[in-house]
């Protein structure tokens, strides 16, 4: 995994070049087998911080792109997450439930969230590029 | 000039010194956090830090009658409080006996008397004190040194080292509640120092001109003392069982219990006193019993670090007994807490109950304040 920075608001954020993005700071990443893994950028995880909980959907839930999946708890904010493609949840991060600091630590390794087969691949071509969703931080 | 909002008047300093993520605390601009709220919250526990309080309102009462005009407008009986001494924290009622602010005074003297006001209570405040004073006829002048003096709050078990390291061994001499005006720290005019501790903490309150605090802090900031922001304010208050308002107090009857409910504790109640505003519904407030009651609620572990908000209801079996008013992450306890208002029926310390996390219900336990061993 390759990654990009982005300076912004006096900040750098990373950006990994082997996946797609939302306009909401998710990312998706298509593996192999032709499923999708779900995360939150390293922007998001920054502008968050101290992450105490992650609230995860039931497997096998059947998503639009768009909707809400869950809920990130830090110490006084609660922020929703979405999914960035249509389909269903085949699997979901449990260690999050122990360990929600890897939302902090390696957001776009250990830290991810769900898993997505998706009802259409040709959704996750519409997502944002790398270097297109580095230049939305950028105005940020 | 029409301002939207008021910045507390270092906080460039913080964002461009020591990294502030600024925010939002009703029409005040203040640091909101500078690393990660959690640490803040351990570093005041463990070692020492301070947080920029320069938004909440501190006002000076003047004149022949100020203490007549306290003792009316607050619960707590002040007719005996030393020179030299803070007396609080108390409570300014409505004719209803739901809480106005809860609110700290110091004596200079029989007629000069200072008092810390809740930030987002100041304007209101302002106002009904000079309805009363007009009403009642007192004489007593108000001025309002909010904007005057920037307010450090000094808080952590390592205060005193702190103050020790600048040369002030007078300032940790101070008794609790001991305050005094016009000193001088490591060569910086304070305008006062005081001993208290909102946090649960040993702790130091300091005010002073902006620039002045300013040189303060880059000296203490040499001597190894961190920031902290609101958050971490928060949290520690919640984890001592330290109310807020809007939270857990408010003068909406049909939102919030009377005062009694609050279980405000800290003698901020002088039930010997009489003649203040509200007295009547409090003592009725008191001889009928309370319909609701505040307690702690320390959620299951199962919940993980999932905590409750504001307003999330509590259930015992399939009853409704009542709501919670502040939740948050215990840095300490590293599990859920909240506060809530519950039937008094139901209120049996230990017992468990329920409580909604967004649609789920997770177990929590009665218990008293505050959360931690102090």
């Amino acid at each position: 995994m390759s990654l990009i920075e982005v300076k912004a608001k006096g900040k750098t954020y990373l950006v990994a070049t082997d996946r797609r993005y939302t306009e909401s700071d998710e990312w998706a990443l298509l593996e192999s087998s032709g499923v999708i893994r779900v995360g939150i950028t390293d922007y998001a995880q920054k502008e968050l911080k101290d992450i105490v909980a992650v609230e995860l959907p039931e497997i096998g839930r059947i998503v639009k792109k768009g909707e809400e999946i869950g809920v990130i708890d830090s110490v006084k904010a609660t922020s929703p997450y979405y999914a960035p493609i249509s389909g269903k949840i085949i699997s979901v991060n449990k260690e999050l439930e122990k360990s929600p600091e890897l939302l902090n630590k390696d957001p776009y390794g250990a830290g991810w969230i769900v898993v997505i087969e998706p009802t259409s691949i040709n959704e996750y071509e519409t997502l944002l590029k790398p270097e297109e969703y580095a230049e939305k931080l950028k105005k940020k | 000039m029409y301002e939207l909002y008021k910045r507390i008047p270092l906080l460039d300093f913080y964002i461009e010194r020591l990294r502030a993520e600024p925010g939002f605390f009703g029409d005040w601009e203040v640091p909101m956090r500078y690393t990660s709220a959690i640490e803040e919250h351990l570093t005041i526990r463990t070692s020492v830090g301070f947080f920029d309080v320069s938004h909440m309102g501190r006002v000076l009462l003047r004149g022949p009658d100020v203490v007549p005009f306290i003792q009316y407008v607050y619960t707590r009986d002040l007719s005996r409080v030393k020179v030299g001494f803070m007396s609080g924290p108390t409570l300014a009622l409505t004719e209803l006996a739901r809480v106005k602010d809860d609110e700290m005074l110091y004596k200079i003297s029989d007629e000069d008397w200072l008092l810390v006001l809740n930030a987002l209570a100041r304007e209101k405040m302002l106002k009904y004190f000079k309805h009363i004073i007009e009403e009642r006829k007192f004489k007593v002048e108000i001025y309002d040194l909010t904007e005057k003096y920037s307010m450090l709050a000094i808080q952590g078990p390592r205060s005193i080292e702190i103050l020790d390291d600048l040369g002030a061994k007078w300032a940790v001499d101070l008794k609790p509640l001991e305050f005094r005006l016009n000193e001088e720290i490591a060569g910086v005019k304070i305008y006062l120092i005081s001993r208290s501790g909102w946090t649960g903490e040993d702790g130091f309150e300091i005010w002073g001109e902006h620039g002045e605090i300013k040189r303060l802090l880059e000296v203490m900031l040499s001597k190894g003392i961190k920031p902290a922001g609101l958050i971490a304010r928060d949290t520690l208050r919640i984890e001592m069982g330290f109310v807020l308002g809007d939270h857990e107090y408010g003068e909406d009857p049909s939102k919030f219990p009377c005062a009694v409910s609050l279980r405000y504790g800290m003698s901020a109640i002088s039930w010997g006193k009489r003649g203040f505003i509200g007295e009547e519904a409090l003592r009725t407030c008191r001889r009928e019993g309370v319909k609701w009651i505040r307690v702690g609620l320390k959620i299951s572990r199962d919940a993980g670090r999932l905590f409750p908000r504001k307003d999330s209801s509590v259930y015992v079996e399939d009853v409704y007994i009542g709501w919670v008013t502040s939740g948050c992450y215990s840095p300490v306890l590293n599990r859920g807490i909240a506060m809530a208002y519950i039937d008094s029926k139901y209120a049996i310390l230990g017992e468990e109950v329920e409580v909604d996390i967004r649609g789920k219900r997770y177990l929590a336990k009665i218990v008293d304040f505050p959360f931690i061993k102090k």
